[in-house]
């Protein structure tokens, strides 16, 4: 009976009721969809830092981590090796050779991490053979005498091997756009000419097209303007095992892009035997084995620490120590959605306590009655807190499925925010998300709604409670 | 049987310095089945009288037993159980639940009772038929007159079985005819059913059916009348 009477309370008001309604929909709406959006960051970056970057566990000499030199590989390669094989929390692992090498060609130079390692086991491992830049070249597929690199795109615009030329399949791909014809036409002064950088052909670029123009196809201009010099030659410095300079000259088989730009611009992978031939190192010499677990192994910890016992001279690493960012951001997700949520309730709290109190008002005699023909205090109280859940609870219930819905309908198109793509991938954040969310945070939701539903129902209770029947009777 | 034993009643309020003396040391008793109308002009204590003996307000000094208990030694939740158990109440402004329609209006005291759904049904039922509502059952307040909402008040304070009901002043909002279908109604149950009714009003047409009237002025009983014989 009490639940009828408050949910037929609810709508005693309807427009002022549903006014409520619509802000604890559109606040659940937003805050859902928010939670959707760094979830989907969030699972898009632990995905990146494991399945790109660095697998669930890094194995290195200890002595590699505090000084990056060729001479501090892993003993006893084979043995660990073993390990790995016969464990059945692994599902695969990669080693590699890495030399910190300095990249040079005719026109540019950068510093960089020279990977050698496995071409085919690398695939299981890691996926920049999936990342590689359309029309880049190959993953390691070209026929070559001298040796083949595989760098980023960012390496490739720091070593001015990244041009831009306007082409026909430029401004054939603008047409497709629907770009005017008229904006097209302003970029024939400059077709075919060749930028080696950047900043050289966006500054051309600003003498054709007015800012509009920049902002509206500029992005779109950028990455179809944008060509990789094929077959060029990059020449790697480095200090050998022995302690000399050693230098491998090597041709370009493709470049890759991923989410991250520190990964991009510290990353170059050639085949290992390339590597320890230039190098000095020997075939069994490697810096680094990254491994990946089996998808039911939840916590790594016990993994780590059962492999650190029995290989104590070795360092034996997860991917949220080795990316904290990334580590912390997955510890602490969920207390961030519901941070999120809380806060957005909090705010709509003040609008629930308000209305409730006006209900409450307008219904001073009627409580005054109720309490005189013998509804107990306890009853009024549950009469008004199932009030104020109904209210908020009808709201939020609306808001997450409209926000599950447009969570849906993101999932797949993702939403893509390429005009900041250079802040969010500097700090290893994809520019294109793809919003997900988890059935439990939905519950958790419902909970949340429950609890500050309740909280809010304290002031207008108390206000209900403290009413006499004598004197709430005699109310006009 | 004696419902409602009243003795030395005061009800002084200490509003802006000046004494009110609302009941001045009351004393009288109604039994089983009367049928009851406390008259009097305004401001001359009947609606304090009645809610002191509907547990609603506390006396300054003396005494309210219904059914035996000292109506005073009765606080918080025992004092609405008692209430919702012993009393029914039917007020001027027919206090209906707007939101309700008049079957669940009616039952709502029983389902505070917890009683059954299919007892509520059947007194629900019975009680409307009884008003003359048995065609308007899911009609909301807002859809009947006043008389039919004020036969719907009456039908609620019976619902519960209560050892008496009291009225404060309940055909002051009404029409005459529907003061006529209101007092006969509540006449019959009171003869038919032997419910024990009390009214505070200063409506002639219901000190007319009352079989016996207390007269108040300025809080003092002037006159208590039985028709049907000695004072």
């Amino acid at each position: 009976m009490i639940t009828s009477i408050a949910w037929k309370n609810v709508w005693r008001n309807k427009s002022r009721s549903l006014v409520v309604i619509i802000a604890v929909t559109l606040g659940t709406v937003a805050g859902v969809f928010v939670a959707g959006m760094l979830n989907g960051w969030v699972a898009q970056r632990i995905n990146d830092v494991i399945f790109t970057e660095l697998g669930h566990v890094k194995i290195q000499n200890p002595d590699y981590l505090v000084n990056e030199q060729a001479s501090h590989y892993i003993a006893n390669i084979s043995e660990l090796e073993q390990y790995l094989k016969h464990s059945k929390d692994v599902v695969a692992y990669a080693k590699r050779s890495k030399i910190m090498a300095m990249a040079s060609t005719a026109r540019g130079n950068s510093g960089i991490m020279l990977k050698g390692i496995d071409i085919e086991n690398e695939k299981n491992v890691s996926g920049v053979y999936k990342q590689l830049l359309p029309g880049s070249g190959s993953y390691f597929e070209e026929n070559s005498r001298l040796p083949l690199v595989l760098i980023s795109s960012k390496t490739a615009e720091q070593l001015r091997l990244k041009n831009y030329r306007i082409s026909n399949h430029t401004t054939d791909s603008l047409s497709m756009l629907n770009v005017p014809q008229e904006t097209i036409s302003k970029l024939t002064p400059i077709k075919d000419e060749r930028f080696i950088t950047r900043k050289k052909f966006e500054s051309a670029i600003k003498g054709l097209w007015s800012d509009s123009e920049i902002r509206s196809y500029g992005p779109h201009l950028m990455n179809t303007a944008a060509y990789f010099q094929p077959n060029a030659k990059i020449t790697f410095s480095f200090t050998k095992a022995n302690g000399q300079i050693g230098y491998l000259t090597c041709r370009v088989s493709g470049v890759f892009k991923t989410s991250n730009n520190l990964f991009d611009q510290t990353s170059a992978f050639v085949n290992h035997t390339d590597l320890i031939n230039a190098a000095g190192l020997q075939p069994d010499q490697f810096h680094e084995i990254s491994v990946i677990l089996n998808p039911s192994v939840k916590d790594i910890d016990p993994f780590i620490k059962s492999s650190s016992n029995q290989f104590k001279n070795l360092s034996f690493l997860s991917w949220k120590v080795l990316a904290p960012d990334a580590g912390l951001m997955a510890d602490f997700i969920q207390v961030y959605y519901y941070l999120i949520m809380g806060i957005i309730f909090f705010a709509l709290a003040f609008g629930i306590i308000n209305t409730m109190l006006m209900a409450i008002l307008e219904r001073v005699k009627e409580l005054g009655m109720l309490m005189a023909i013998g509804m107990k205090r306890k009853q009024v109280f549950s009469m008004i807190m199932l009030e104020t859940i109904f209210l908020t609870l009808c709201g939020s219930m609306v808001g997450m499925v409209l926000g599950g819905l447009l969570i849906k309908i993101t999932e797949h198109t993702g939403l893509n925010f390429s005009s900041v793509a250079e802040g969010f991938e500097s700090v290893g954040w994809a520019a294109t998300v793809y919003p997900a969310i988890d059935l439990s945070f939905f519950f958790g939701i419902i909970i949340l709604v429950v609890i500050v539903a309740v909280l809010s129902s304290i002031i207008p209770a108390r206000k209900a409670l403290k009413l006499k029947p004598i004197e709430a009777l005699r109310t006009e | 049987m004696k419902v409602i034993e009243i003795n030395k009643l005061n009800k002084i309020y200490n509003e802006s310095e000046v004494k009110v003396h609302a009941v001045n040391n009351v004393t009288f008793d109604i039994e089983e089945g009367e049928f009851t109308a406390i008259v009097g002009p305004s401001g001359s204590g009947k609606t304090t009288l009645l809610n002191m003996i509907g547990g609603l307000d506390i006396p300054t000094s003396g005494e309210v037993m219904v059914g035996g208990s000292l109506m005073s030694s009765l606080k918080g939740a025992d004092l609405t159980d008692f209430r919702l158990h012993n009393i029914g109440f039917v007020f001027q402004a027919y206090n209906l639940i707007p939101v309700l329609s008049a079957k669940e209006n009616t039952e709502f005291v029983m389902r505070l009772q917890g009683k059954s759904k299919k007892v509520c049904d059947a007194r629900t039922k019975e009680l409307l038929k009884a008003v003359g509502l048995g065609e308007r059952m899911n009609a909301r307040p807002a859809k009947l007159s006043g008389g039919q909402q004020q036969r719907v008040a009456v039908a609620r304070a019976l619902a519960s079985k209560p050892k008496f009901v009291l009225a404060d002043e309940p055909t002051a909002n009404l029409d005459s005819k529907s003061t006529e279908t209101l007092l006969d109604i509540m006449e019959k149950l009171n003869r038919e059913e032997n419910i024990t009714f009390i009214f505070s009003t200063h409506d002639a047409r219901v000190v007319k059916k009352a079989r016996r009237v207390i007269t108040l002025e300025d809080g003092k009983i002037l006159s208590d009348v039985r028709k049907n014989g000695g004072e």
